[in-house]
């Protein structure tokens, strides 16, 4: 690894960090609540400490990323950024203890969701804020935004891309990596836009809807809400954030496509359409399962469980109900949905949809060959040909995201932890959900849940959100051998 | 008419020959001086060594006062800068071009227009697929030609000795008249035009003019039932194969297709989507067993071996399957074969040449199809107001020997025609024609003012 441009890199990230405090600041300014002081020397150390390691790291040659430092760039990256965002959090008193900050930090950035805080309303609306852009700039990628503001990456801006995409190919919507990534935080922060102006327009103040519609698009899930969505009660905003969650559950290119003027882009799509086959067929038996026996109308168990399924399923995490209380099968769904996740190229989080569409199709082609011995059959997503480097990173993929989440949950079990809580705080950890079931339930929070249990949290949500294989490779020697 | 032919692979010589034995003036182009003086030595042409792409050859070729040149190279490119040289040499040559590749065929318009000049895209491959998909459509024929937009059929059937046909004479067909007509009779190596006292025998393969709506009647007549199309195993993923195995690609029929080479395989099966390839040999009795080949209703051998494609077809034979279709291009093997129980043949000579000869007949002819051999064909033309065949009862017409109207269309109707029927202008023929009648019929249908 070439230490001096990585860290040069960090640097850059961690000034951009700082810099980005200016806006909550700005908040909690206009606001009086209390939170300037704490936001301001934050700013000042992440500032100050990002530009001096960039200075002092700073070569006459060019920068030049190899493969290798690529994915030490992304993990460190982010790592760091959690660091970074501990400081409102630890500066203000909002937060006690350095686990939990860096607890609460990195699952904004990772955009899972699962917090630490009971009293979320009163801390300052500026914290607020920055706890919500934490999940925003996770969302798309910190890696990818630096990547597209800074034209000095050159070189290793595919490699980075590549680390941090949560996608099993890497679409190039436009010749020049960092064009890509401009193009897609560009759609990203026109949705987030829509979002807040049609939750503006629902009664919601500005601040909450911004708040909102920062951690719905990256299918983040923190609300400033200690009730999370429910505290509204309102179906409108009940549907405008379920329609939000579904589509940055779907592909960005989709998006950025149908934008351009392309009409037919999600009808072309086939992960799309097994998307939203898989919303509506968990919508629809999930709510048959409610009416009757929690909710008596059918399209109350309806509204309940069309949020909750779009939720849990894009890995967002906002709660409508407290669906810990539901009968198992519903839970059985709702568990099940956080191993799929959102589409691949979508801010959601899980194995991804189009990873479990090859997943099939490739133990389908394996049964066509019992049956034809001399069959030579393509496994196809659309009418494309999947090549089989793809396919056996998928399984490979499948294979550690499992066997970690059995690992970590036998972790958490023999940490004390009853079965249902140590299950679903790893599946909800390293699918970047949030909620889960059991003790960290949508009305708990994952305060009680041990120390080092926190710290497995922690790396299982960095695991998920880095797609495994680029937190993985650090650990492995190969990776640290000349 | 003078032609030049670039390319003289299977394509270009066909074409040559064909033409050259209708006594045009063919030039010929190839690269190969072996092949050039093959040609040379077999056919009645000029085959000149050298490059079609290259703008003195094809001047020395005689382009100046050729009136068409044909582009049969086996390279889509070198075919288009052919047909591009020749429109800068010689702005009113009609020129024809072989593409394979289905996006330049897409962009036909594009071709034809001031860019390349191109007056007709030829696509012996395709012509062979559709000639094999409309063979599927009507198991038991064994030759099925689509006209007047498939409005019209013309199926060649063999006709069993139990069949109620044998050894009747045509004119004692009453009651068919208006639906269906007997147009040819091929017996042994000998083709007829037919006249009312002929007589069909058992084996003879008949030319049949029937009216779509009327197929599966006159078929039944012949002893022939309709099945539906379910499975079918093709050998042999050329260019022939992989078309036709996408033309067939869907739910509705379950294809297999199996190709020698694994490497080809995998190009195949990243192009078809619902086709099962498999890689193998196809005279492998046992995978032919492991395919199931006794329950497929078409066993189609495409590979570019004729000789195996005879051997397949008689092995599929024997272990079940319900009908063959196999591909030879050796004319003279092509009464050797039908004796030892190989019943359908498609050639890609045949092909070549039903799709060059409706862009060399001159007068309004729509299409042409050659017949068994090419000993005859079928033509497809419009009446002309200035054609002598105009507003006469049929009977009363002196028609050339050895040729007949098989159907007239009128509009939306489709006369089956009869001795009192009457042509009029505008009505569109089906005429079948022996070889030696093909020229004065082209002058019965394109007179003109000046003949009177």
């Amino acid at each position: 690894m070439h230490l001096k441009p990585v860290l040069n890199f960090i640097g850059i990230l961690v000034l951009f960090l700082g810099l980005a405090m200016t806006l909550p600041l700005g908040v909690s300014l206009a606001y009086g609540d209390g939170g300037a002081r704490a936001l301001t020397i934050s700013m000042v150390i992440a500032a100050l400490s990002g530009l001096l390691l960039f200075l002092s790291t700073r070569t006459r040659e060019e920068l030049q990323l190899s493969h290798r430092d690529g994915l030490a760039v992304v993990t460190l990256g982010w790592v760091t950024a959690g660091l970074v965002g501990t400081l409102p959090y630890l500066l203000s008193g909002a937060v006690q203890g350095f686990t939990n900050a860096y607890f609460e930090s990195i699952s904004g950035f990772t955009t899972t969701g699962a917090s630490i805080l009971s009293n979320i309303e009163g801390l300052p609306q500026g914290i607020l804020l920055w706890r919500s852009l934490t999940q925003w700039f996770g969302g798309m990628g910190i890696i990818v935004l630096s990547v597209a503001i800074l034209p000095l990456l050159g070189i290793g801006g595919m490699q980075l891309y590549k680390a941090e995409v949560p996608s099993p190919v890497v679409d190039k919507l436009k010749p020049r990596i960092s064009e890509t990534a401009k193009t897609l935080w560009k759609v990203y922060i026109l949705i987030t836009a829509l979002e807040i102006l049609l939750l503006v327009g629902g009664g919601m103040s500005l601040f909450e809807s911004a708040c909102h519609a920062l951690c719905t698009m990256p299918t983040g899930g923190f609300s400033p809400m200690n009730a999370s969505i429910a505290h509204y009660n309102s179906a409108y905003v009940d549907g405008v954030i379920m329609v939000f969650m579904l589509i940055a559950g779907i592909n960005f290119s989709l998006h950025y496509r149908f934008i351009k003027g392309e009409a037919s882009a999600f009808g072309k799509d086939t992960e799309f359409h097994v998307f939203i086959a898989l919303f509506g067929i968990f919508t629809l038996t999930v709510t048959l399962d409610l009416y009757g026996s929690v909710y008596q109308g059918f399209s109350e168990a309806f509204r309940y469980s069309s949020f909750q399924v779009g939720s849990i399923l894009t890995t967002t995490g906002f709660a409508t109900a407290d669906f810990d209380r539901w009968p198992a099968y519903s839970k059985q769904i709702l568990l099940f949905c956080m191993f799929i996740g959102g589409m691949a190229g979508s801010t959601g989080g899980g194995i991804k949809v189009m990873r479990v569409i090859l997943l099939v199709k490739h133990a389908y082609r394996e049964v066509l060959r019992v049956i034809h011995p001399h069959a030579v059959i393509s496994v196809k997503l659309g009418k494309r040909p999947v090549p089989n480097e793809v396919l056996n990173s998928v399984w490979g993929f499948l294979l550690l995201f499992v066997g970690l989440f059995i690992a970590a949950a036998l972790i958490m079990a023999a940490m004390g932890l009853d079965m249902i809580t140590a299950a679903s705080s790893v599946a909800a950890s390293i699918g970047n959900i949030g909620p889960g079931l059991g003790s960290v339930g949508p009305n708990l929070n994952y305060l009680g849940i041990p120390e080092a249990g926190k710290w497995v949290l922690i790396f299982c949500m960095l695991l998920g959100r880095l797609e495994v294989y680029t937190v993985i490779v650090l650990l492995a020697p190969e990776y640290w051998r000349r | 008419m003078k032609v030049i032919i670039v390319g003289g692979g299977e394509v270009g010589f066909h074409i040559a020959q064909r033409l050259s034995n209708e006594s045009q003036d063919v030039v010929l182009i190839d690269k190969d001086p072996e092949k050039a003086a093959r040609i040379n030595e077999e056919l009645d042409i000029q085959a000149l060594v050298g490059s079609g792409t290259s703008p003195g050859m094809l001047e020395r070729s005689g382009i100046m006062d050729a009136d068409m040149l044909v582009a049969a190279t086996d390279s889509d490119e070198a075919n288009l800068i052919a047909c591009m040289l020749a429109r800068h040499l010689n702005p009113y040559l009609l020129k024809v071009a072989r593409l394979r590749n289905p996006e330049y065929l897409e962009m036909k318009a594009l071709l034809s227009q001031e860019t390349l000049g191109i007056d007709h895209i030829i696509n012996p491959e395709s012509v062979m697929v559709e000639t094999i998909q409309s063979l599927m459509q009507v198991p038991g024929a064994s030759d099925v030609i689509d006209f007047v937009e498939g409005r019209v059929k013309l199926i060649g059937v063999t006709i069993r000795p139990n069949s109620p046909f044998a050894g009747k004479r045509l004119a004692s067909f009453h009651g068919m008249e208006g639906k269906l007509l007997v147009g040819t009779i091929v017996r042994g190596n000998r083709v007829r035009i037919p006249h009312g006292d002929d007589t069909i025998q058992a084996n003879d393969l008949v030319y049949v003019v029937a009216r779509r709506d009327e197929l599966r009647n006159v078929l039944e007549l012949f002893g022939i039932k309709e099945e539906e199309l379910k499975r079918v195993i093709i050998v042999g993923g050329g260019q022939t194969g992989r078309a036709l195995a996408k033309a067939l690609d869907g739910p509705r029929i379950s294809t297999s297709l199996i190709d020698r080479s694994p490497s080809r395989c995998e190009e195949l099966a990243e192009s078809l989507q619902r086709v099962m390839v498999i890689n193998g040999d196809g005279t492998d009795r046992d995978l032919l067993l492991e395919e199931n080949v006794s329950n497929a209703d078409f066993l189609v051998a495409l590979t570019g071996d004729e000789e195996s494609n005879v051997l397949i077809s008689l092995l599929a034979k024997g272990l079940g399957v319900r009908r063959t279709i196999t591909r030879i291009n050796k004319l003279s093997y092509i009464p050797l074969v039908s004796s030892i129980g190989i019943d359908t043949i498609v050639s890609s000579r045949l092909s070549a040449i039903r799709a060059i000869l409706q862009h060399i007949r001159k007068g309004k002819i729509i299409s042409v199809a050659p017949l068994k051999d090419e000993h005859a064909e079928a033509i497809e033309a419009e009446a002309l107001t200035t054609s002598k065949i105009v507003n006469t009862p049929l009977s009363r017409i002196k028609f050339p020997k050895g040729a007949l109207i098989g159907a007239v269309v009128r509009g939306e109707e489709i006369i089956i025609p009869r001795g009192d029927t009457q042509i009029q202008a505008g009505d569109r023929l089906i005429i079948f024609a022996s070889r030696k009648a093909v020229s004065a019929l082209e002058k019965l249908l394109t007179v003109k003012l000046d003949y009177f």
